[in-house]
């Protein structure tokens, strides 16, 4: 299991932290995805020594009581980054790190992690820290002495473990100890909560293929979701949202991990395609391929897996991937949104397919049966579906609420971007300032006595939107 | 022993009348002095009503320490004598209550009206509501006028909305519209003395004028559902000037476009 080197190794170690003893020894856990447990026991777990799905994701993330920080994936862990100018051994080990005036160390610090040099991944609980002094005494020697100019990391994962505290105090009873949006009150709920492990965030400033930023995330936060059961945690302190947000990444990032490496595996060894390979293997044959794939690829696909997932967050905050309209918002004229309704029910962009041609969210596509991407056959109901297996209700637009905000910004990112895991798709070949044209008539929707009378719409136009029942 | 039980209950009024005493000058029935104009109406409601029971219960009290006192220096000789009632006192302590209840009612009349009837609202305040704030499960979300347009019931192109901040004008009469988007919850602001409940259906205006520039808690006071501890929000009273200036940024805020804002931070 310990093959891993470099970066890697410091997540085996991890950096582990210890979660704050409450006065029953009551422990959460990360629950496996249900596309996890569709897999034969074999390929959750692993066999003979070679690791399944289950132990790989928390060899990586952790458990709830103990997370784990890989290094690898682009998340604030918290802490501060340091070197040790000296070490004392003895009963009490104590090292001496450097102290820089200009950025102290933390005033309190529970974790010493090495990230250089022999001890490089090893963590060490601190039984006395003094910051000003920057000296720490460890609980336990370390096994090689550590060397000066080993830089080293105090009160490791301190930033993501208080949004553990945070999450599980204020979001998880919705969301889910694992992001999954399965909570206790989640069962109460319409629209669903976000289940974070698609890695997928519905309102974004992003293009269509990032994730969102940490800044979408923070807005969600501060200004909740009207329209659905997101409250605002406007009142919150910014190192709390900040915390939380990280966290919240976290998962996102953990449960996306855990699909890639499930992706591997489901066409193969999940219950039910074992079940139809039985008629021309044995059961034997079968685990034992799985073994020897497990042991020989998987290591791989896993390291593989996290390359990617650090490689799309990473983009997903550089600027190259945030929504910019080439021109400022046209001017919200009666011309405008003219324009903006011709482009709404014209053919290029057939807003009304789904959004019905008054904007009440009625368009033919909402009675039309979708096929389940995952399963292959027809949702039991009529309608868009998400991601997430929902039922995806195009929006009303003209009751003025916006879900993903109400600035034109926001809207533009709407269309230009569409809507991460719904059917909103993304037009991004349309010109800008028909974006803005169509944004114009959209916020002007809720506003109309008569909605879609407003001018005379074009028969071609009308025609295509009913055309599109038939797509 | 039989004349301790006498001092007992002559003892505890005592108690009630220092405490009685002292409590008002050491805030301990309030969270803090009453901070906008109505709120020392309602307090000063709230320590007549303390002034009047503190003086039943104590005049009371000590008619039992009285009787106990009595009862306890009797001699050995003296004999229980047995009553059917008092048809004078029956009438005394029915219409003395009565009148107390009355007098309460009357003198409380002007201060609901103040609170509660909006043609008794300052002039000032009644012009035009600065701000709605709608409750919804679970938060307060809070619509203004465009500046230099009016508030309207109906959302107008151009209101600027926000979310558990309300903004508004300190040492000024000011009203808001309180709407509720599903079920009942309450408008309550401890330090300004303000409750009251929001009603589905039904707009209703509320007043206050804040006497200290600072910032409010805002809490729902009705169980609103799971979430009603997380209704909380703040009240931020500021001169006009910093709500006008408040406003403005908000509606930039809100017009935001994504290309404005690059050219001026460049």
């Amino acid at each position: 299991m310990f093959r891993a080197s470099g970066l890697t190794s410091l997540s085996i170690a991890g950096l582990l932290l210890a979660a704050a003893s409450g006065c029953s020894d009551f422990q959460s856990s990360f629950a496996p995805s249900k596309r996890t447990l569709a897999l034969i026991p074999e390929a959750q777990t692993g066999q003979q020594g070679a690791p399944g799905v289950t132990p790989l994701v928390d060899e990586k993330f952790g458990d709830p009581q103990h997370l784990k920080a890989w290094m690898k994936l682009p998340v604030e862990w918290g802490g501060k980054a340091s070197s040790v100018s000296a070490f004392e051994a003895g009963d009490q080990p104590l090292i001496r790190l450097t102290v820089d005036e200009e950025s102290p160390l933390p005033e309190k610090a529970g974790r010493l992690v090495f990230t250089s040099g022999t001890l490089a991944g090893k963590s060490f609980e601190i039984t006395s820290w003094d910051s000003s002094a920057g000296t720490a005494i460890l609980a336990s020697a370390p096994e090689t002495a550590p060397e000066a100019g080993d830089s080293c990391t105090v009160d490791a994962g301190s930033l993501l473990q208080s949004g553990r505290v945070l999450y599980m105090r204020h979001c998880s009873h919705c969301h889910g100890t694992a992001g999954d949006g399965n909570g206790p009150t989640a069962q109460y709920l319409y629209p669903k909560p976000r289940d974070y492990r698609h890695g997928v965030f519905k309102f974004t400033s992003t293009i269509d293929s990032s994730r969102a930023t940490r800044d979408d995330l923070l807005r969600v936060l501060k200004y909740g979701i009207p329209g659905t059961y997101m409250p605002s945690f406007l009142l919150m302190k910014d190192e709390e949202l900040h915390a939380l947000v990280e966290y919240v990444r976290f998962l996102a990032m953990r449960g996306e991990y855990e699909r890639k490496l499930v992706n591997e595996l489901a066409s193969d060894y999940s219950s039910k395609a074992v079940e139809s390979r039985l008629q021309s293997e044995s059961r034997g044959d079968v685990v034992k391929e799985l073994q020897e794939f497990l042991g020989e690829e998987m290591a791989g696909i896993a390291e593989s897996a996290g390359d990617e997932l650090a490689e799309t967050w990473t983009v997903s905050e550089a600027e190259e991937s945030r929504v910019a309209p080439s021109v400022p918002r046209v001017e919200d004229t009666p011309e405008s949104r003219q324009r903006g309704r011709d482009l709404y029910l014209g053919k290029a962009l057939n807003c009304a397919n789904c959004h019905g041609i008054d904007g009440a969210g009625n368009g033919p596509q909402t009675i039309a049966f979708e096929k389940n991407p995952e399963t292959d056959e027809l949702y039991g109901e009529a309608g868009l579906h998400d991601v997430w297996g929902n039922l995806n209700q195009p929006r009303n637009l003209q009751t003025g609420i916006f879900r993903g905000g109400r600035r034109p910004i926001d809207v533009f990112n709407r269309i230009y971007a569409g809507i991460k895991g719904s059917s909103m798709p993304a037009f991004k070949n349309t010109p800008h300032e028909d974006i803005w044209h169509v944004v114009n008539y959209v916020l002007s929707l809720q506003f109309e006595s008569e909605p879609g009378a407003a001018g005379t719409a074009p028969a071609e136009a009308v025609a295509s939107a009913a055309d599109g029942s038939q797509n | 022993m039989k004349k301790f039980w006498a001092i007992f209950f002559w003892f505890w009024p005592l108690v009630a009348l220092w405490l009685c005493a002292v409590a008002p000058a050491n805030n301990w029935w309030f969270p803090s002095p009453p901070l906008s104009t109505l709120g020392h109406q309602i307090d000063g409601l709230f320590y007549l009503i303390l002034i009047i029971v503190a003086v039943t219960f104590i005049g009371t009290q000590f008619a039992l320490g009285y009787a106990l006192w009595k009862g306890a220096t009797k001699g050995s000789g003296d004999k229980a004598w047995f009553s059917h009632g008092s048809h004078k006192l029956e009438i005394i302590w029915t219409i003395v209550p009565a009148f107390i209840l009355v007098f309460i009612s009357l003198t409380q009349l002007d201060v609901l009206a103040e609170i509660r009837v909006i043609s008794h609202f300052p002039k000032e305040a009644r012009k035009a509501p600065a701000a709605e704030v709608m409750a919804r499960q679970f938060e307060w979300r809070i619509r203004y006028a465009r500046p230099g347009t009016e508030l309207m019931n109906e959302p107008r192109p151009g209101d600027l909305y926000y979310v558990n901040e309300v903004h508004v004008p300190a040492v000024q009469p000011t009203m808001i519209n309180l709407r509720t988007q599903d079920v009942q919850h309450a408008f309550f602001v401890p330090r300004l003395r303000v409750k009251q409940d929001a009603v589905p259906g039904l707009i209703i205006p509320v007043w206050f004028e804040i006497e200290q520039a600072g910032e409010y808690e805002l809490l729902c006071a009705e169980l609103c559902g799971w979430g009603h501890y997380k209704m909380k929000a703040r009240i931020i009273a500021e001169t006009p000037e910093q709500v006008q200036a408040y406003l403005s940024r908000l509606e930039q805020e809100q017009n935001e476009d994504g290309v404005a804002d690059e050219q001026s931070s460049q």
